[in-house]
């Protein structure tokens, strides 16, 4: 299947987060690679999957994640070669799959060489590349991102003998952007990558690139200046490639992102998906439809990228506290499930592995307007490990069969990156890809399903929403508009049957189709249109004048 | 003797019975109330305020309702049921305003979820029985865990009373809540004359508002109370919050009171005194019969758990006019003799005829006499020697004797004194129960 | 003409005897009918009471103020004044029956005219019981009404509203009787209206004040005086 050819193939596309070392290992090392990913695109392809993320896969010590690189232009040996690389890709993109991937912008590790050199002297020709000060004074008042680990922005090097500045991890020291050749050498960084095909790049930490005395540093107009410069080279020498932002604010600070279209592509809404899991507890749409009131509109070719969950911790930045308290009551009772003002449970545990509540998410994940995003395993309802330090309980490998290492890797099991899942609900022998395919029944096969039904119609990628207010609070509905297509979906968010009337006189005269089954529904008349839905239950109706 | 398999199945009979009563009653909800009930779903807590043209007040009243649910309770799902009389100020209105939700964005408000305010005209002309039916009606369906009754007419409610009434209900397990209030030593005699120590001498519980337009309880005695047959009773009409309590005391339901505040009397001077009597009095004695068997074994009384002081006594002067009242009273035993021989004892109306013609400075009416007097009328009451709302008017005069003699005894008082003071009329209430016991037989 | 005498006597007599022959069997059924009415009388009384004490008449009728009445006239109870009177009436009725079969020319005529009668009569009674209900209700409700309103003279009022009521069932009572209609209808006209006249009078004249009062205090939504005695009862 080739490449969509559409310049805005992001608004169609479903997109499927992973580490390449969380997928699969080809060489029995216990640590996934790109061979062994390349072997599983047909899995991916079958879920009906177009877009591959992958986290940092740069050579790196490792002291976050991959977040902290030490050289831009290679393959960390653990996962291979770039020749294994460029050979996955191009598998990929037979299969009309494209490739985003990380771009660390605002920092790398500090065994990085630049900064290696940049810490040798003052007048080492680096020097200048990051930021240091004598003083640790400067910049006061920005927050702390990290705050379970870091109890300031500025760190001490002994080799230096100067404070350097740092958003992340002390030991990811922040680029220096108001220096040209810092900004020249990123965009060779990308060329590279781009050069070689990838099809979009994620850029990790925007918001922070700039630093300015007075100010909370973050959001800052000679930020969204390099940005849009970066983004004409882009459009200039590659179109139709991609630059997705990940930015964590609320979504009036992330539209100057979007430029006017001529910044970033995408950004992800990260108030959104706290207010989803809320709203489903409190069995109220009044957080879901407020933040998405809030949010503004934004350039035509722009998206919005959705998701449930990724790699960090469910993000509790955006809310307020009273929300917060609620929310780690509901979700997160131990306080070992909390990190850093989020939790960090998978999407299946959250929800008590509950069948029904994990197809509503997906179904408002896939109907809400914004490209979605899966996150690995979660296809087929994977658990988590709040054992293991900081992120990584969301990070296990990948269940493939009750077998060794849940097919994962033929190493022995000590030698893995990562322990599997070994509960007797979420382990591998319950969870994997294997039993899941051969049951008609199970979440894998649902997911293709929804996937295949999103896919059908360009409504839900590019089209317009519009809320219905049905008196009945419980029930979340809107109405997708694109062109002369018009998509009803309606979402029961409580445990319990409801019943709920919706205004649907304009578009009296029309019979609804339901777009799982293709069965048909009453015309719509005069009077409110009476649906009845079971606990947790949705409806995406297509209406149709015949 | 019975099994329990017999006992089961008489029990499920019983149920399977009530459920085709209830069926075959006439439809109390009206379609559309129904329609929005079902719209507001599941909640666990119901505040029912009742109003007929209050705009005046209604807004303030309102705000301070919902700054109380979303400071004590911010997670409950709650909803203001608002029974409307027959308003032509546009209050209906009002009362919805406060509701919070997705559809009429209100900024400067975090509230974690949708929080309801619906209202349902249930007459022409106000009716507080019917009120109260409905939102019990309303709770019932709703399956409210803890509801409250607030009354339009208190202005100065503050958020802090909606977690004084519901606290602990919701919380604590307790059935029903009665406020009690910081209040003039003067004002509300006929609760402390008359409908205090009568309801704790004869259903042995120290409540010291039996009867009050604000009172806190559980979904289960909202159900009960609900599906007992008190509503085809015109004599009900008035006092049916009385009737509430009564019933939750005979049924052994968990009571407690919490201090609220001061009581507003602004709007309620110059009440009618027979319109009182007969919420009071009337309601009082009416449930007197039917509540036999729980009151009769009654001996004594016991505290009741309290929450806050158990009530504040303002000791501000305030200017009577008790000449009136000994002159009403004296006016009313000369002029109502022949009413007052068909209901009192010959011995009682004597004793009242004669500290009748007392002066003003000798005039007395004892505590033993007024308490004869009370339970002679509610003898007569259950007797229907005549009409039994004549009987509640006839002591409209009487009573203002007794509150002349009060006044007077507790000119100086202090608040301990004046608690003293009520105290000893319980105690009389209470020594003289076995009287009211015979004349009962 | 000894003779004569004795055959005119013996004629004569023989007429006594045919007129005795003639009435004793009448007679004897008048006295049959008089005792099996004396019977079914009896028997419709028992009847009677045990209806009237189990709807509490005795209690209605000291609800009317009737039993007050009653026991000031020295009259047995309610419902024993109502057995007796049904039982006098039944009875009387069957002497009557009996007294018609004995032929009686003219007595027939009055003998059906008192049977058309006693319908009315009972309703009479009815409607005069209801009066005296009414009346004595309504003027208690006056009385209490006034006293609690510091109403000078409530017996007054009272009593006035007794007479009204009763002098307005009496009336009716009278015409449904058809005992002299005209005259008391003209006379319950001229009384009712000298009556409520006297009391136009009476009241426009001492209740100006009450009056303008009552009035203010309907009509003219200004700032309610607060009146130093009005304390809150509750």
């Amino acid at each position: 299947m080739p490449l969509n050819p559409d310049v805005l193939w992001y608004k169609d596309a479903i997109f499927y987060q992973v580490h390449v070392r969380t997928f699969h290992d080809s060489n029995g090392d216990g640590i996934g690679d790109f061979q062994g990913l390349e072997q599983k695109l047909d899995y991916l392809e079958e879920l009906g999957i177009s877009a591959i993320w992958l986290m940092p896969f740069f050579p790196s010590p490792l002291r976050d994640d991959g977040y902290d690189i030490a050289d831009y232009t290679a393959v960390h040996s653990s996962y291979g070669t770039l020749e294994d690389f460029r050979t996955f890709l191009e598998s990929a993109h037979r299969r009309g799959i494209r490739v985003v991937i990380e771009m660390v912008l605002n920092h790398t590790s500090d065994q990085h060489p630049w900064f290696q050199e940049s810490r040798s002297g003052e007048d080492n020709p680096r020097r200048d590349w990051y930021v240091w000060s004598h003083t640790d004074t400067r910049y006061k008042g920005t927050r702390i991102i990290f705050l379970d680990t870091e109890t300031s922005n500025w760190a001490w090097d002994p080799i230096s003998k100067s404070f350097y500045w740092h958003r992340f991890f002390s030991h990811q020291p922040d680029l220096n952007y108001d220096n040209p050749a810092v900004r020249e050498q990123m965009w060779n960084v990308m060329k590279f990558w781009l050069e070689m095909g990838v099809d979009a790049f994620r850029l990790d930490a925007v918001p922070y690139l700039v630093e300015r005395e007075g100010t909370n540093c973050e959001n800052l107009p000679e930020t969204h200046g390099i940005l849009k410069e970066l983004r004409r080279k882009l459009d200039e020498n590659f179109p139709a490639r991609m630059l997705l932002a990940e930015a964590n604010q609320w979504p009036a600070d992330l539209r100057p992102y979007f430029g006017d279209g001529d910044e970033f592509h995408m950004a992800f809404h990260f108030p959104l998906m706290p207010r989803m899991f809320m709203g489903l507890k409190l069995e109220d749409r009044k957080p879901i439809t407020e933040i998405l009131q809030q949010t503004p509109e934004i350039p035509s070719s722009c998206q919005w990228s959705l998701f449930l969950r990724n790699h960090d911790e469910l993000t509790l930045e955006m809310v307020t506290d009273i929300e917060r308290d609620y929310m780690y009551d509901m979700y997160a009772e131990s306080k070992t499930m909390r990190l850093n003002l989020g939790i960090r449970r998978r999407l299946a545990p959250l929800l008590d592995n509950d069948r029904r509540r994990i197809e509503l998410m997906n179904g408002m994940l896939m109907s809400l307007p914004g490209t979605p995003i899966i996150y690995y395993g979660d296809e087929i309802g994977m658990g988590d490990n709040t054992d293991l330090g900081d992120r990584n309980g969301v990070r296990t490998p990948m269940q493939w069969s009750g077998g060794w290492n849940g097919g994962f890797s033929t190493a022995d099991p000590e030698h893995l990156y990562a322990p599997l899942i070994q509960s007797p609900v979420y382990g591998y022998p319950a969870v994997n890809v294997f039993s899941q395919r051969e049951s008609d029944h199970s979440l894998l096969r649902w997911m293709r399903r929804i996937i295949a039904v999103r896919r059908s119609t360009r409504v839900f990628g590019r089209g317009s929403i519009e809320f219905l207010y049905p008196a009945n609070h419980r029930i979340l509905a809107y109405l997708r508009h694109s062109g002369n297509e018009v998509v009803l979906v309606v979402n029961n968010l409580s445990s319990t049957a409801q019943a709920v009337e919706l205004d649907l006189r304009r578009y009296k005269g029309n019979i609804l189709i339901e777009m799982f089954g293709k069965n048909m529904f009453p015309r719509v008349g005069d009077l409110p249109y009476l649906l009845t839905m079971g606990p947790y239950q949705f409806y995406w109706f297509r209406l149709r004048r015949i | 003797m019975e099994t329990t398999a017999h006992r089961a199945a008489s029990q499920k009979h019983a149920a399977v019975l009530r459920t085709e009563m209830k069926l075959a009653e006439e439809n109390f909800l009206t379609d559309d109330f129904l329609r929005q009930l079902i719209n507001v779903g599941e909640v666990d807590i119901l505040v029912g305020l009742p109003t007929h043209n209050n705009a005046k007040t209604i807004g303030s009243i309102v705000q301070a309702i919902q700054r109380g649910i979303l400071r004590g309770f911010p997670r409950e799902r709650a909803v203001i049921i608002n029974p409307d009389g027959g308003s032509r100020d546009g209050t209906p209105a009002l009362v919805t305003e406060v509701s919070i939700g997705d559809s009429r964005p209100t900024s400067n408000l975090h509230a974690l979820r949708t929080f309801h305010s619906i209202s349902t005209k249930y007459a022409s002309s106000p009716a507080s029985d019917v009120a109260l039916r409905t939102i019990l009606a309303a709770a019932e369906v709703l399956r409210a865990k803890a509801c409250v009754v607030l009354s339009p007419e208190s202005a100065n409610i503050e958020p802090e009373w909606l977690s004084k009434l519901l606290g602990p209900i919701y919380r604590d397990g307790f059935d029903l809540v009665t406020p009690t209030y910081r209040r003039h030593k003067f004002e509300g005699l006929l609760i402390t004359n008359l409908l205090y120590p009568m309801t704790r001498a004869l259903y042995g519980l120290r409540v010291r508002e039996a009867y009050s337009p604000e009172f806190g309880f559980s979904g289960p005695l909202g159900s009960q109370f609900l599906e007992q047959n008190v509503w085809n009773d015109a004599a009900n009409g008035a006092g049916v919050e009385l009737r509430f309590t009564l019933s939750a005391i005979a049924g052994k339901y968990r009571i407690g009171q919490s201090f609220l505040g001061e009581k507003d009397s602004a709007g309620r001077r110059g009440a009618d005194l027979v319109l009182a009597l007969r919420q009071t009095a009337g309601a009082l004695f009416s449930a007197l019969e039917p509540g036999f068997p729980a009151w009769s074994v009654a001996t004594g009384s016991q505290p009741i758990p309290t929450t806050g002081t158990d009530q504040e006594v303002i000791l501000a002067p305030l200017r009577v006019n008790r000449r009136r009242l000994r002159e009403m009273f004296s006016t009313g035993v000369a002029e109502l003799g022949s009413v007052f021989a068909s209901i009192l004892s010959l011995s009682t109306l004597a004793e009242l005829q004669r500290i009748a013609r007392l002066g003003e400075d000798e005039f007395h009416y004892p505590a033993e006499l007024w308490v004869r007097t009370v339970y002679e009328l509610a003898a007569s009451y259950r007797k229907s020697v005549i009409s039994r709302d004549h009987i509640v008017q006839a002591l409209a005069p009487l009573f203002r004797g007794r509150a002349c003699t009060f006044l007077m005894e507790n000119r100086n008082a202090s608040a301990g004194e004046v608690e003293n003071s009520i105290e000893g009329l319980c105690i009389e209430f209470e020594r003289l129960k076995p009287y009211l016991l015979q004349m009962w037989e | 003409m000894r003779e004569m005498i004795v055959s005119e006597l013996s004629q004569a007599l023989r007429e006594i005897a045919r007129g005795f022959a003639h009435l004793l069997p009448r007679v004897i059924v008048m006295l049959i009918l008089a005792s099996a009415g004396w019977v079914i009388a009896y028997a419709a009384k028992a009847v009677l009471r045990s209806i009237l004490r189990l709807v509490k008449f005795d209690k209605l009728s000291e609800n009317a103020g009737a039993t007050q009445l009653l026991t000031r006239a020295a009259l047995p109870s309610a419902t024993e004044l109502l057995c007796r009177f049904v039982f006098w009436v039944a009875w009387l009725g069957f002497i009557l029956l009996g007294v018609s079969v004995l032929g009686i020319m003219g007595l027939q005529e009055q003998i059906a005219r008192f049977f058309l009668f006693l319908p009315r009569l009972f309703v009479a009674v009815f409607i005069m019981f209801l009066g005296l209900l009414a009346a004595s209700f309504f003027s208690r409700a006056a009385l209490l009404a006034a006293v609690n309103a510091n109403v000078p003279s409530p017996r007054v009022l009272s009593l006035a509203i007794r007479s009204m009521i009763i002098v307005f069932v009496l009336s009716i009572v009278f015409e449904e009787l058809g005992l002299a209609e005209q005259t008391m209808l003209v006379a319950f006209g001229i009384a009712f209206g000298a009556m409520m006249l006297g009391l136009a009078i009476a009241f426009g004249m001492g209740g100006r004040d009450l009056a303008r009062r009552f009035l203010e205090k309907k009509f003219v939504r200004g700032t309610k005086e607060e009146n130093e005695d009005d304390l809150s009862p509750l």
